[in-house]
């Protein structure tokens, strides 16, 4: 059964410039300039119960705009969508009944009082029995940790554990759907990873299912077989996140450090008989090559350059999905 | 009823978290009595130059005061709203407003209620008491339903006027200076409304109907038999004006559009 089921849906913003002097001022009254901005354009997607799937691209991509609309926050410009069996803007309230949200920039919890009473409060909103709270919600504050952070404020929380009680918060229900946007963003690696194991461990146990927007691609590698790439507003890869690696690249990254300065024009000389890319690297002196093509390929290069340049470092990765993912910003379309 | 329970728990809370800083709590209230003491000095002054204002009484005006200050201190209780541009459109919060399964606007009511403004419904009384025994006025078996029915009208009327006005924040969020002014205006509906000219007060009548709020519902307490058919309009004018707005608002939701990061 398909949870979240989208066609062409689109989204369009209208934005009003006005025009300058008395003279525009007058002519806005009647007429007012605008530019449309299509932030979602003509996706179309179905996730299945139990999927956790990541949603990713770059700033402005449309990604916040998506979830949204698969909230019942915003209406759609056109197109159709199905949430939980429902259409999320009309039957809003009923529809938010089956569903939690996390947004990352914005707290979802009361600001001045304590955790526990912010709970208490949503478990009214949601009708959740005291039978259902104890046993659901007892676990999942042990889950994430919390336990000692419920009797203070919102307010004097740190990032992190505001973050973990955000979440909480959003599964006071027991929704068997969960929209997370950005959820880890601006936390430290340790929070990142209990927040992960947490995730993972309401999957399995609940089959919920989950849709994840992120920035850190390590989120989406810990947790989602499935990707979702958005660019403008388009959906340019919807498929397995190791079908992308696989098809993408199947070459190697060879970092070389060189003892002297090096034109990349001469690295791209001796290397003209390969499928060879160069960039510079993070440190001086270093150079990344991404070479397609077979193991051999790759010690035939290392050979080159080493014939002509002294070095004093080298080392072979896997492309990373980061890159591959820059890759494909960089060049539009997927190959392969 | 589920929103009633909602409304009680959120009430709880309130009165908690409002009993942790008693001293704030004491400051407001003051404040406020300290503004209707103000007005009340004003009324004062105004007719320490003459004895009637276009027919009415000194009493009769404070008594008007002090009927409008009830339906006022309802209003101001639980439709705090003047902000709604800034703290829900611009800064986004209406996004988690619209992820919890209640109305989007009795969420908005009962987070942002300010219960210590009720205090004004007492304060009203007194006055009305006391212009009403100077007035020599009596009181019937029905005048406390009729009353109740009448503030319940003003407050809709107040409501459905800023619920109009926050709903406009839907279709534009540039910055106006509205909501300050018709604070002000809502001020004009104390006085009779014959002291203004035949503009100001069909406004007052059908437009901006604050007269609902103030001197004609009053009329009827004062025995004013000559605004007695205005005076039962004003329950039906309130439900007018809050479902007028109630229906503006859920036209608004539609086309909210979020905070663009
Ligand atoms: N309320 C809005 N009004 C106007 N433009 C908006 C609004 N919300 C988003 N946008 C625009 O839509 C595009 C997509 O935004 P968003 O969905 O927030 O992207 P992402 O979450 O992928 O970073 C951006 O260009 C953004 O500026
Ligand atoms: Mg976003």
């Amino acid at each position: 059964m398909n949870v979240i089921e989208v066609n062409k849906l689109r989204k369009e913003f209208k934005s009003y410039s006005s025009r300058s002097g008395l003279k525009g001022a007058f002519r806005d009254l009647f007429t007012r300039n605008y530019k449309v901005l299509r932030a979602v354009d003509d996706i179309s997607l179905q996730i299945k119960e139990g999927e956790m799937v990541g949603y990713i691209g770059e700033n402005g991509a449309g990604k916040s705009t998506t979830i949204k609309m698969l909230t019942g926050i915003l209406t759609p410009t056109a197109g159709e969508v199905r949430v939980n069996g429902m259409d999320p803007h009309r039957e809003r309230e009923k529809f938010v009944r089956t569903i939690g949200v996390v947004f990352g920039q914005r707290s979802q919890l009361w600001w001045d009082i304590a955790v526990q009473e912010s709970f208490r409060l949503l478990k009214k909103v949601y009708k959740v029995s005291d039978e259902d709270y104890n046993t659901h919600m007892k676990e999942v504050i042990e889950t994430l940790e919390i336990e000692p952070l419920l009797d203070k404020p919102v307010r004097k929380l740190s990032l992190g554990q505001r973050m973990r009680c955000e979440l909480a918060a959003a599964l006071i229900h027991n929704p068997p759907l969960l929209f997370l946007d950005e959820p880890t963003i601006g936390l430290d690696v340790l929070v990142k990873m209990k927040i992960r194991a947490f995730l993972k461990e309401i999957n399995k146990k609940y089959k919920t299912t989950i849709l994840l927007t992120t920035h850190d691609l390590a989120d989406i590698e810990a947790l989602c077989d499935r990707v979702v790439l958005l660019d403008e507003g388009k959906i340019i890869y919807d498929g397995r996140l190791d079908e992308l690696q696989k098809n993408w690249v199947e070459g190697k990254q060879v970092h070389f450090e060189f003892q002297e300065l090096v034109e990349v024009s001469s690295l791209e000389e001796l290397s003209k008989d390969f499928d060879v890319k160069w960039r510079p690297g993070e440190r001086k002196n270093q150079w990344v090559a991404t070479v397609e093509g077979d193991d051999d390929a790759v010690s035939r290069l290392m050979s080159q350059v080493m014939l002509k340049h002294a070095i004093s470092d080298v080392k072979i990765n896997q492309v990373s999905t980061e890159e591959i993912i820059r890759n494909i910003y960089e060049e539009g379309i997927i190959h392969g | 009823m589920f929103y009633l329970s909602i409304f009680f728990q959120y009430a709880a809370q309130y009165l908690k978290t409002r009993m942790t800083y008693r001293g704030d709590l004491v400051v407001e209230i003051f404040s406020d009595l300290l503004f209707q003491a103000v007005n009340l000095i004003f009324i004062l002054v105004v007719f320490g130059h003459t004895a009637l204002l276009a027919g009415w009484s000194r009493e009769e005006i404070i008594f008007i005061y002090g009927f409008f200050l009830v339906p006022y201190a309802i209003f101001s209780a639980f439709f705090n709203i003047w902000d709604f541009n800034d703290r829900y459109i611009v800064k986004g919060e209406m996004d988690r407003v619209l992820t919890r399964p209640i109305h989007s606007l009795f969420q908005i009511i009962i987070e942002r209620m300010e219960l210590e403004s009720l205090f004004g419904v007492i304060t009203g009384l007194a006055i009305m008491f006391y212009a009403g025994s100077q007035l020599g006025l009596e009181l019937s078996w029905y005048d406390p339903f009729v009353f109740i029915l009448m503030v319940i009208g003003g407050a809709f009327i107040y409501a459905g006027i800023f619920i109009c006005l926050a709903s406009i924040s839907f279709w534009s969020d540039s910055k106006t200076d509205i909501m300050p002014m018709m604070y002000n205006i809502g001020n004009y509906g104390r006085y009779p409304v014959d002291i203004y000219n035949n503009v100001i007060r069909f406004v007052l009548t059908w437009i901006l109907p604050f007269a609902f709020v103030g001197v004609y519902p009053a009329a009827f307490f004062l025995g004013r038999t000559e605004w007695y058919t205005y005076a039962f309009l004003t329950p039906v004018m309130g439900v007018v004006f809050l479902s007028i707005a109630y229906f503006l608002w859920n036209a608004g939701v539609k086309r909210y559009r979020g905070a663009g990061n």
